[in-house]
């Protein structure tokens, strides 16, 4: 057989991608499954650790986090709009309703509002019985969507943990946003200034001056060799806070 | 192996001395990593703690053992003009496959090692046992090739991860070893063995260790 006429070799090319392709297609149809649940057990143990109540490197087991967020989390349905909290469904179904009712909108801006409508809260009872509101954030860091937790402790304006969880930053510079030592710079950070209007955390670019008041309270060190990363974190996490502040403003009354 | 099944001058067989020799050669005499110097990107990047250094050893053994296997049984008809695409296609193809079992079941590390795994397509020491093994060799012998230089790969890095974890944050597979008192006794971490310098210093004194022990020298 001729093995280098150019039938043969486009022949052979088109053979060997046809065999690669069936074989990834059916090994990550198969492993589905077990990645979803992967991830989903993931994101439930970054919840508890924005809640302070589990570490990065928490050696307890699998089963013992997953009966931790049964018996600590509960799950709300808050409709930013106007801060109510929604019963009419489940949490789960949030995403749907979301896209259901974007697809009736027509206008460009009311059809991405609306697909944002809808968001979940998840409360969390500390070890002292004391609530704290871990609220879901993401939005774009310099490659891709970043998305993470931010809790706060029970007066709904003082950080308790941050946890950035899924992103596609790069490993090192803005990876390191999900270093636990760095997200542990969050804590006690106040969302509201002095007057009570919403300021957020911020990045910012190189240390943070602890003698400056106004840095002490609102401000953690920038990513070095990130800083558009950095700043994203520190626009979506303002935008999100402010999506859910009408929730929040009601539950500091 | 027994001499009566297998006299050394013999080759062929399941375990005969040629079979012995593929996968015994690259843990030592033949050694990836101190003697042939290829791979040291991921060995630099993934081993600043054991656990990572040995899944990601495991999934180099994986993808060489796999694609040496593959290879090596369509050697013959693998037109020349397109050997080296053939071989990346492979190779890809396997690599993809290990990171959707990592996500599946290591999602913890398989996020740690993030594009790292990606990036075995890219290691020279795969690429190199295709072209220089499994193009010439049978199925079974360039498979044991594979997994001798995957395992040669993987000791330098859990020797290289070990010593950086112990150094670098005081522990052993996540398991405290320096002792507290240790600590309050004033000793403080090794930051430098965290990052990648660190690396580079302890893999330059394992090269010169076991080439001075293995007696080889550059021509």
């Amino acid at each position: 057989m001729n093995t280098s006429s150019n039938g043969y070799v486009l022949g052979f090319a088109v053979a060997v991608c046809v065999v690669m392709s069936s074989m990834l297609a059916f090994t990550a149809t198969s492993l589905k499954p077990a990645q979803d649940a992967a991830a989903e057990f993931d994101r439930q143990k970054n919840v508890l650790m924005a809640a302070g109540l589990a570490t990065a490197t928490d050696t307890r087991s699998q089963k013992d986090l997953e009966a931790l967020y049964q018996q600590r989390i509960s799950e709300l349905v808050v409709d930013t709009v106007d801060g109510a909290i929604q019963t009419g469904f489940a949490p789960r179904d949030v995403e749907k309703r979301n896209a259901e009712a974007a697809a009736k909108e027509a206008d460009k801006a009311k059809k991405k509002s609306a697909m944002t409508r809808y968001r979940v809260v998840a409360v969390a009872k500390g070890d002292d019985g004391a609530s704290s509101y871990v609220l879901p954030i993401s939005g774009k860091g310099l490659w891709s969507t970043i998305y993470g937790y931010l809790a706060l402790a029970d007066d709904a304006a003082t950080v308790k943990g941050v946890t950035f969880y899924k992103h596609g930053e790069t490993p090192g510079l803005g990876g390191e946003c999900e270093n636990p030592a760095w997200c542990a710079t969050w804590q006690g950070k106040s969302i509201l200034d002095e007057s009570k209007k919403l300021v957020g955390v911020i990045v910012k670019k190189g240390k943070v001056d602890a003698t400056l008041p106004d840095e002490k309270r609102h401000k953690v060190d920038g990513l070095s060799g990130a800083t558009i990363t950095s700043d994203g974190i520190t626009k979506f996490v303002k935008s999100d806070l402010a999506a859910f502040e009408p929730y929040l403003a009601s539950l500091r009354k | 192996m027994t001499a009566t099944a297998t006299p050394p001058a013999k080759s062929g067989g399941l375990f005969g001395a040629d079979e012995i020799k593929a996968i015994k050669d690259p843990l030592w005499d033949n050694n990836p990593i101190a003697l042939q110097v290829l791979g040291i990107c991921s060995a630099l990047a993934v081993t600043t703690r054991l656990d990572k250094a040995i899944v990601m050893g495991l999934g180099v053994t994986f993808v060489t053992s796999l694609a040496n296997l593959i290879i090596s049984t369509i050697r013959n008809f693998i037109p020349n003009k397109i050997r080296i695409v053939v071989q990346l296609v492979v190779v890809s193809g396997v690599v993809i496959v290990f990171d959707q079992i990592l996500k599946a079941y290591m999602f913890d590390l398989s996020k740690q090692l993030s594009v790292f795994v990606g990036l075995i397509i890219t290691n020279c020491i795969v690429m190199g046992r295709l072209e220089a093994f499994a193009m010439g060799n049978k199925p079974w012998r360039s498979f044991l090739d594979g997994i001798g230089n995957g395992l040669g790969y993987m000791w330098i890095l859990a020797v290289v991860g070990a010593v950086r974890e112990v150094l670098g944050g005081g522990t052993l597979l996540g398991t405290q070893v320096i002792p507290k008192a240790l600590y309050e006794a004033g000793y403080v971490n090794n930051g430098l063995m965290v990052l990648a310098p660190g690396a580079f210093i302890l893999l330059g004194i394992i090269v010169w260790v076991q080439r001075s022990i293995s007696g080889y020298t550059e021509k």
